[in-house]
């Protein structure tokens, strides 16, 4: 890859930037607008478009209150479709349809137990690891669908950021555990590698902290440093989408605060979908939110809308505190 | 009775008979120690690592058993090894959805606990009868065939302690399964899979069995591999057998050579497993 990179990280074509007139930047208290979602998206191919139309994901609920009328969304970055999953004999999804906006921070929220990282597993085929476990039906991305036996899962896992719920840095180096993925795909000249290690661990908020400690190894850094450095890890290797499993969950306060500061500059490079179990959080960091219950997708609807006027009962009881 | 006073005097018992149980079996460990000490240090000097094994009645070392046992160990593990690891690693990472994974993992615990002189004698046969001659090779051989068992097991044991997300983390960044094992399990493993090595190359250091029927011995300076091999455990056995004074107390002075070195190997294995954890670096 160029080095060209590491200057300008953008991956994605800025001229190729999603469609809403506040896509990627939208400030915490967003403007409502005067669109209703009620069209179908168009055939993936559209996502490449950069036609500022209501490219619209599917409401799951064609009766959303009138009170919660939506922005136009950004076209998908993820489409899925009739999605089952199943651990062995276990049947972990039904039938879940879902479209992640591009550049866009979705949450997946729902109780223990309810699929919502089973959900996030099948973005990468990480699942795949494990012999018992299994998809059927469709994932798209930008189009193409992930789930196809021939799909290089090395090269979607690439394109395809994770980042899991405990730290796991590698026992290697602060340094070389960000080269590591990069090595992967790219030859780059040290002086290359080390502006993207730099780079990196700039846009995980950690430079400061370890620049003069890159060669001692990764797992001396404290909790929180150690999950900053597993996203720098992550982002290093410019992937498009970056699937988030509970980041802060195992994280003291500031590490969490500084992970969702970090969530939210992100956004403007990468898609992101992030798993918690905190309500908080994810009205916060989010700008989509779907619930999971049960392994159904119950709702699927703009943050706010989710949390001022959701469209289920089984959301209102959760988000309320009913179970959960 | 009351209640307290009843647990404190089972608490004093008990832990007055699981002291006692500790001496007995510690003292046996030390006395052998001891032993070794006192007779064995009277016959190390320089002669025994500079000359070869005299013949009875003049005086001479354990330079040839010493350089033998070096080089039959050394060889050993260096087959041993990496079949070993590689096999270990075939266990957890490949086997875990086969069905031959759990056939070879019992046939190597079976493996693991033959007695060596069963491999001794399985090697005659197969590679002493068929060349003609003892030979440095079939020692050699002998040996590794009992490293394997050691390298694969504990290989296996200390791979399974590497968490699965360490694997997940490197997947997801893209990284083809031998990548993930190499750069990132290995790594974490290391440590673990070192301890292996050393505790194998300590169990074969002290065998005897084996090498009598495929190194045997040899009473001159020879380093080739094809011919037969002198080596301390094979030299300890005939001098420590033989009616001769300096026979016997060179069979002492190799007797604590070899115990030394094997103490010194588990204590270097062991404590590298104690400061570098699977998975902590």
């Amino acid at each position: 890859m160029p080095n060209e990179q590491a200057a300008m990280p953008h991956r994605p074509d800025p001229a190729a930037a999603p469609a809403g007139p506040d896509a990627g930047t939208a400030p915490p208290g967003r403007p409502f607008s005067l669109i209703r979602q009620t069209a179908m998206q168009p055939e993936p191919s559209a996502t490449q478009n950069p036609s500022p139309g209501p490219a619209a994901g599917r409401v799951p609920d064609e009766n959303v209150p009138l009170q919660t009328e939506s922005r136009p969304r950004p076209p998908a970055k993820l489409r899925v479709e009739r999605l089952n999953f199943y651990y062995g004999g276990f049947h972990a999804l039904h039938d879940i349809d879902l479209e992640i906006p591009e550049r866009q921070v979705t949450a997946f929220i729902g109780p223990s137990g309810c699929g919502k990282s089973t959900l996030l597993r099948t973005f990468n085929r990480i699942y795949n690891l494990y012999p018992d476990q299994r998809a059927t039906g469709r994932v798209l991305l930008d189009g193409r669908d992930i789930l196809d036996r021939n799909q290089d899962l090395n090269h979607l896992r690439a394109k395809v950021g994770m980042v899991f719920q405990k730290p796991t840095p590698f026992p290697m180096s602060v340094y070389d555990n960000i080269a590591f993925g990069v090595r992967l795909y790219e030859r780059l000249s040290r002086v290359e590698m080390h502006e993207r290690v730099e780079w990196a661990l700039r846009k995980a908020a950690l430079w400061d902290e370890v620049k003069d400690k890159l060669h001692q190894t990764g797992t001396q850094l404290s909790g929180g440093q150690q999950q900053r450095l597993c996203i720098a890890r992550s982002i290093a290797v410019k992937p498009e989408v970056l699937l988030l499993d509970e980041p802060a969950s195992a994280l003291d306060p500031i590490s969490t605060m500084k992970i969702e500061e970090l969530i939210d500059e992100l956004k403007t490079d990468y898609t992101i979908v992030i798993v918690t179990h905190n309500m908080q959080q994810a009205a916060r960091v989010s700008d989509y939110i779907a619930f999971l219950y049960l392994g159904k997708l119950v709702e699927f609807n703009e943050t706010n809308i989710v949390f001022t006027a959701p469209a289920k009962k089984e959301t209102e009881d959760y988000i309320t505190g009913r179970y959960g | 009775m009351n209640r307290y006073l009843r647990r404190r005097i089972i608490n004093y018992f008990n832990m007055g008979v699981s002291v006692l149980t500790t001496l007995f079996g510690l003292l046996w460990l030390v006395w052998l120690l001891w032993t070794l000490l006192a007779k064995g240090l009277a016959g190390i000097d320089w002669q025994v690592f500079t000359t070869i094994t005299p013949p009875p009645g003049s005086s001479g070392g354990l330079a040839n058993a010493i350089v033998g046992s070096l080089i039959l160990t050394g060889a050993g593990v260096l087959i041993g090894t990496p079949i070993g690891i590689l096999a270990g690693t075939y266990l957890n990472e490949f086997g875990r959805r086969s069905r031959v994974a759990p056939v070879i993992r019992f046939v190597n615990d079976i493996l693991l606990s033959a007695p060596s002189i069963i491999i001794g004698v399985f090697v005659y046969e197969v590679v002493v009868r068929t060349m003609g001659h003892f030979s440095g090779f079939a020692g050699t051989l002998a040996l590794a065939l009992i490293v394997i068992p050691v390298v694969v097991r504990t290989t296996e044991d200390m791979l399974r302690l590497v968490p699965d997300s360490l694997r997940e983390a490197a997947a997801a960044l893209g990284a083809p399964q031998h990548r993930v094992i190499t750069s990132v399990v290995y790594r974490a493993a290391r440590a673990g899979i070192l301890t292996g090595v050393m505790l194998a190359l300590a169990r074969i250091s002290g065998e005897t069995a084996p090498l009598l029927f495929t190194a045997l011995n040899n009473q001159f300076w020879s380093t080739s591999l094809n011919q037969p091999m002198a080596n301390l455990p094979v030299v300890i056995f005939q001098f420590a057998m033989s009616p001769y004074d300096d026979w016997q107390q060179l069979a002492w002075a190799g007797a604590l050579l070899i115990t030394f070195s094997i103490l010194v190997l588990n204590i270097v294995a062991r404590s590298l497993l104690r400061v570098r954890r699977p998975g902590q670096g």
